[in-house]
């Protein structure tokens, strides 16, 4: 982690450019420039500048953003909760998605049915987030304009939240209206981010269960008896569930990076469509706190698939080579 | 899956219905509101995002749609005879949000922090030429320290925005973004960055009532999401939308449109190194370019040629000041320092993408222009905060398109800003043309400034110093039984929306 | 071997372990596809000003936004004669998108290939010195690696390329930058799990230096992995890359690109569809084309699977 922000600083600081320079309006005059300087630590030494930056990015914080003029980590805090629920959001589907036409296409066993679902899944998988966006945002204008294409919420509605998780809160304080009209906005991006993942777990766990169809526990079992969606449900999908787990944590930090260009075109208020704004308008401290906070998250999630794995698995920690 | 859409689809039918309601407006707007404070920070001069603050806040001096100065705060302002002093007089009646009156120490208050450095007001240069505020009742005089003749058009203007006194010491600045308090006619009820702003009426205001109770601004940056907000009727107004889409949803049933020519012009900067040093380049590269044909067939007529950098509703337009449209003498000029088609002369132009309609189009069509006479353009893409970067250390190519927005249309802030070399935000400059705006910055003759910054932009033009293109236009479009007044300082007021 | 670096082989393997159970036919028909598709691109690219009909950048305002050859009724309402002069049509400046969507191929194939292979080549050399010597190399890559791919990818280019500027050789080598790591873990895990094999051993003691093992030895039984890698990273590259002309944030001018055309189309969508919807399915045939000539490739050149 330590790296990683030596990385961020570096990155942002060393190359051309003058964050200072943006904020002038016209007629700006040289006094006013050195005065915003000042104000935002920038005529330091270069080196001083990180030491200071790294003390205070270890006390959690980041400096003040530019643009919104508040804390950065504020800033941060108020949209994470956004990002992760739409992530989350579309980590179900995208795994009740696979998992429902993974054992679909081996329990049918038909050529037919794996060849539809294969090119299914290729297809899908060739088509990247932000298309998906697109081509939903395209469609739904034209045939379903119930389905809302920005923000959380209606705005029109008010609405009253103690944490910036507003699908589970409502979820756990059971208010279902609320949280139908949550989902129907979160639907579409978390669909558009769901779908590239959903494909390609489909194909590998598909190929894993085929293969551990074959093995000899399988026939074994089958010999005994048992029926094909018993052992495909049973034994087979535990030792499949391996790579699948492997697969989606690496997935996951794209489906998170994904989130800047689904956020940005579904108007949603996540870190996502934050990174944009800031690299647009150039705001240093919250593109630097961005950054980290994203690779904070993809280390968490390569965490816990760490210990998933393990789970699965259990030969794992004993064993070694 | 199925039951669960099925059962969103219909929660989301009920939901649609409840949501139309007469008393709420809600507007797809183009930018998000970073900050509520008007005064500090890169926002406060943001021009896209004014329209919340003049929704909210209440500015010392407000403008009609046309431009044209009306009271805000102030119901009187003006100097002495000698230009020494300034008399204000404060309105009386005005309340902020929070039921406070509003008077004339907050008004003082919000000057003397706008003209102090350490506040951070990126216009501070022009507040602290005024100073040794005296109040006596509802009337504020001041002492000018430096005369500068635009300082009642700035009241209308970036940053120009009164805030209260005791509330803002006692809440701080942050405590003040959380829950900002003015005294215009809507209040703020929610806000969430990079989503949406709801307001609601202020009963309190001076003013005339708004219709809708409610207003929400919902941020949508991306173009085409915005036109399927209207399309849907998941907001009923929306702005900034590519002219083809303009044209499409205003013949639509259900949905109206208007558009109107607003205070901000599209120009190619010219900065004067290499080759842009020879006159008869920069004359060629102007004479070569077609603008009536580029907003006929690109813009679909929404746009307004110009030829100087002055806009028709500004005080120093001069429709005399013409620059032709003549490829002939294009080439004449440039086969007099050596160039042709075959031998063209090559240098930069740099452009935004998508930052104004049609923008980096725009430039493809007049590199083709250019190619046609013996200019070879390369194009340069960057991002506006790039623009603003090279522009400060004048390092911009030798031709960059920029769009100038000048709502209080005074031609200090669009000739004098642009052009004058010791400003930070030219690229041109040369000593002849620094001596001519230079003696106007201070001059205390209104019609005498007004002339001069005229006889300035025919030398410009004469010299294609720079090359202006078009003022332009801004496609709104609501649903039907609305009725929108445009403001041309580009506004988009819900106190100017109303029902038939 | 440690339980992280066997999870990053897993994981190294099945992100690009798609095609692990599928038989002969599939595979061929996976090479045919791809290997047609990847042809037609080059053949598209080298040729362009051969094949195009018409300049991809000269506009014309009079030809605005004209439908393609067979939806245009009208012909003589833009002023001319044959509507298959422009065959799929023309933009929002009247530019004719065939030709647009050919030249688009060059950029696309020069993007995705020098990409993949900077990141291929960076990625074996680093991946393999630290797979090979181990120790103190093996930490410091390692550590390299780790702190890499703890960053979002698009989010990092975005930024990269957004403070570097626009140009080809910007997004080039921000795309390889950010993704040499995936070839490097690949390699160093595999050279890893070589190393110790009886083979090499008898290959060491017969007198051949570590280099001549590593360039013998193991890397055929790492290539199968990288080549299928390789063109994952190329339609990797290529989606970066129309990602960034999205935002506005890629090549500037001159050249075309399919990201730019999207990023276009979109704005006239409702009017026009032909602009967004032709570079919309050539995106879409590139990526499918890449994918499965990896998968195919896999096949035919792992040993094991095409025994």
């Amino acid at each position: 982690m330590l790296g990683v922000s030596v990385v961020v600083f570096a990155i942002l600081r060393l190359v051309p450019g003058d964050p200072i320079a943006m904020m002038l309006p016209p007629g700006a005059t040289e006094e006013t420039r050195q005065n915003l300087e000042r104000l935002y630590g920038m005529d330091k030494p270069l080196i001083e500048q990180y030491f200071i930056w790294l003390r205070d990015v270890l006390h959690l914080d980041f400096g003040m953003s530019t643009q919104f003029r508040l804390p950065v980590m504020e800033v941060i805090f108020n949209r994470l909760p956004v990002t992760l629920e739409l992530v989350l959001l579309a980590s179900i589907i995208a795994l009740t998605l696979s998992f429902a036409l993974s054992v679909l296409a081996v329990w049918i066993q038909r050529d037919g049915a794996t060849l539809i679902i294969d090119g299914a899944s290729g297809l899908t998988q060739a088509i990247p987030d932000f298309l998906w966006a697109l081509i939903f945002i395209f469609f739904v204008t034209l045939y379903a304009p119930s389905i809302p294409i920005s923000g959380r919420y209606d705005p029109r509605t008010a609405q009253d939240f103690i944490t910036g998780f507003y699908l589970i809160e409502a979820l756990i304080t059971l208010r279902l209206g609320t949280f139908a009209e949550l989902l129907r906005h979160a639907i579409l991006p978390a669909f558009a981010l769901a779908l590239p993942l959903a494909a390609s777990i489909t194909r590998l766990l598909k190929s894993a269960l085929e293969e551990a169809m074959s093995e000899d526990y399988a026939i074994l079992a089958r010999t005994k008896g048992k029926s094909r969606i018993a052992i495909i449900l049973g034994e087979a999908l535990r030792n499949a569930l391996i790579p699948v787990i492997a697969l989606t944590s690496v997935q996951l930090a794209f489906l998170i990076g994904g989130t800047v260009l689904i956020e940005r075109l579904f108007s949603l208020p996540g870190i996502g469509s934050t990174a944009i704004t800031a690299v647009v308008n150039r705001d240093l401290p919250l593109i630097q706190g961005v950054v980290l906070v994203f690779a904070a998250l993809f280390i968490a999630i390569n965490l816990i698939s760490n210990g998933l794995y393990r789970l699965a698995d259990p030969r794992l920690g004993k064993t070694d080579e | 899956m199925k039951k669960i859409t099925g059962m969103i689809l219909g929660a989301s039918l009920s939901a649609g219905m409840a949501a139309a309601d007469d008393s709420t407006l809600a507007i797809a707007y183009n930018v998000s509101l970073p900050s509520w404070d008007a005064t500090v920070g890169p926002s406060a001069v943001n021009p896209t995002i004014q329209s919340i603050y003049k929704s909210v806040f209440d500015q010392y001096i407000d403008q009609n749609p046309d431009l044209s100065f009306r009271p805000g705060l102030l119901t009187e302002w003006g100097w002495n005879e000698d230009g020494s002093k300034i008399r204000m007089v404060v309105r009386e009646g005005a309340l902020w949000h929070n039921g406070d009156p509003v008077t004339a120490s907050d008004i003082v208050w919000s000057l003397e922090r706008a003209g102090k450095e350490e506040t951070g007001n990126p216009i501070q240069f022009l507040w602290s030429t005024i100073g040794n505020f005296t109040i006596d009742g509802n009337v504020i005089e001041a002492d000018v320290l430096r005369y500068d003749p635009t300082i009642f058009k700035w009241m209308a203007f970036l940053t120009a925005y009164v805030l209260p006194k005791d509330y803002y010491e006692s809440v701080g600045a942050e405590g003040f973004e959380k829950n900002p308090v003015g005294s215009g006619p809507y209040m703020v009820d929610e806000y969430v960055a990079n989503s949406f702003a709801r307001l609601k009426r202020f009963d309190g205001y001076w003013g005339p009532k708004p219709e809708f109770e409610t207003v929400i601004f919902k941020f949508v940056p991306d173009a085409s999401a915005r036109v399927a907000e209207v399309e849907t009727g998941a907001s009923d107004i929306t702005l900034e939308i590519p002219y083809e889409e303009y044209d499409r949803l205003a013949a639509k049933d259900g949905l109206e449109g208007v558009t109107t020519p607003v205070s901000d012009i599209g120009m190619i900067f010219i900065n004067d190194v290499g080759v842009m040093e020879d006159s008869n380049v920069r004359k060629a590269a102007a004479h070569a370019i077609n603008k009536n044909l580029i907003i006929e067939r690109l813009l679909r007529g929404y746009g307004v040629r110009i030829d100087t950098l002055q806009a028709p509703q500004y005080s120093a337009f001069n429709p005399d000041t013409l620059v032709a449209y003549d490829p002939d003498l294009a080439k004449k000029l440039l086969a007099a320092s050596g160039y042709s088609e075959e031998n063209p002369v090559k240098f930069k132009i740099q452009t935004t993408r998508g930052f104004k309609p049609k923008d980096y189009e725009i430039i493809q069509v007049i590199a083709g222009m250019w190619k046609r006479v013996g200019i070879e353009a390369e194009i340069e893409v960057y991002e506006i905060a790039k623009h603003f970067d090279l522009r400060a250390r004048d390092e911009l190519a030798p031709a960059a398109f920029y769009n100038w927005g000048n709502s209080i249309g005074d031609p200090s802030t669009s000739t004098g800003f642009a052009m004058f070399g010791p400003s930070p935000h030219s690229t041109w400059d040369t000593e002849d043309l620094d001596a001519m705006i230079g003696p106007l910055w201070g001059e205390k003759d209104e019609s005498r400034r007004i002339d001069g910054f005229k006889a300035v932009d025919a030398y410009i033009a004469e010299n294609a110093m720079v090359i202006p293109l078009l003022q332009f236009v801004q496609p709104i479009v609501f649903r039907e039984g609305l009725s929108v007044t445009p403001h041309v300082a580009n506004f988009l007021l819900p106190q100017n929306v109303v029902s038939q | 071997m440690s339980e992280v670096e066997r999870f990053s082989i897993n994981k190294a393997r099945s992100l690009t372990g798609r095609a692990e159970t599928s038989g002969e036919n599939v595979s061929r028909i996976r090479a045919i596809f791809g290997g047609a598709v990847l042809a037609f691109l080059i053949a598209a690219a080298i040729f362009a000003p051969l094949i195009a009909p018409h300049d991809p950048v000269l506009d014309d305002l009079l030809l605005i936004n004209m439908p393609p050859a067979w939806l245009n009724s009208n012909p003589g309402h833009y002023g001319i004669d044959n509507p298959w002069s422009y065959p799929l049509g023309t933009d929002s400046l009247g530019r004719d998108v065939a030709s647009r969507l050919i030249y688009g191929a060059r950029v696309a194939l020069i993007v995705g290939f020098s990409v993949a292979c900077i990141a291929s080549v960076a990625g074996v050399f680093l991946g393999a010195l630290a797979g090979f010597y181990g120790g103190w190399t093996d930490a410091v890559i390692g550590r390299v690696v780790d702190i890499w791919v703890a960053f979002p990818p698009v989010l990092l280019s975005i930024i990269l390329v957004a403070l570097l500027g626009t140009s080809l050789t910007s997004v080039i080598v921000v795309v390889a930058v950010i993704d040499w790591t995936r070839f490097a873990r690949v390699v160093r895990a595999d050279v890893l799990r070589q190393k110790n094999r009886d083979y090499i051993e008898a290959a060491r003691i017969a007198g051949s230096s570590e280099i001549s093992i590593l360039i013998r030895e193991v890397f055929p039984n790492v290539l199968p992995l990288l080549v299928t890698l390789f063109f994952f990273e190329v339609g990797i590259a290529i989606t970066v890359e129309t990602i960034l002309s999205f935002v506005s944030l890629s090549v500037s001018s001159g050249s075309v690109t399919w990201g730019d055309m999207i990023a276009e189309g979109r704005r006239v969508l409702n009017e026009s569809w032909w602009v967004m919807g032709f570079p919309v399915l050539v995106l879409i045939a590139t990526i499918l084309g890449l994918n499965a000539i990896g998968d195919a490739m896999r096949y035919y050149l792992d040993p094991v699977l095409s025994r």
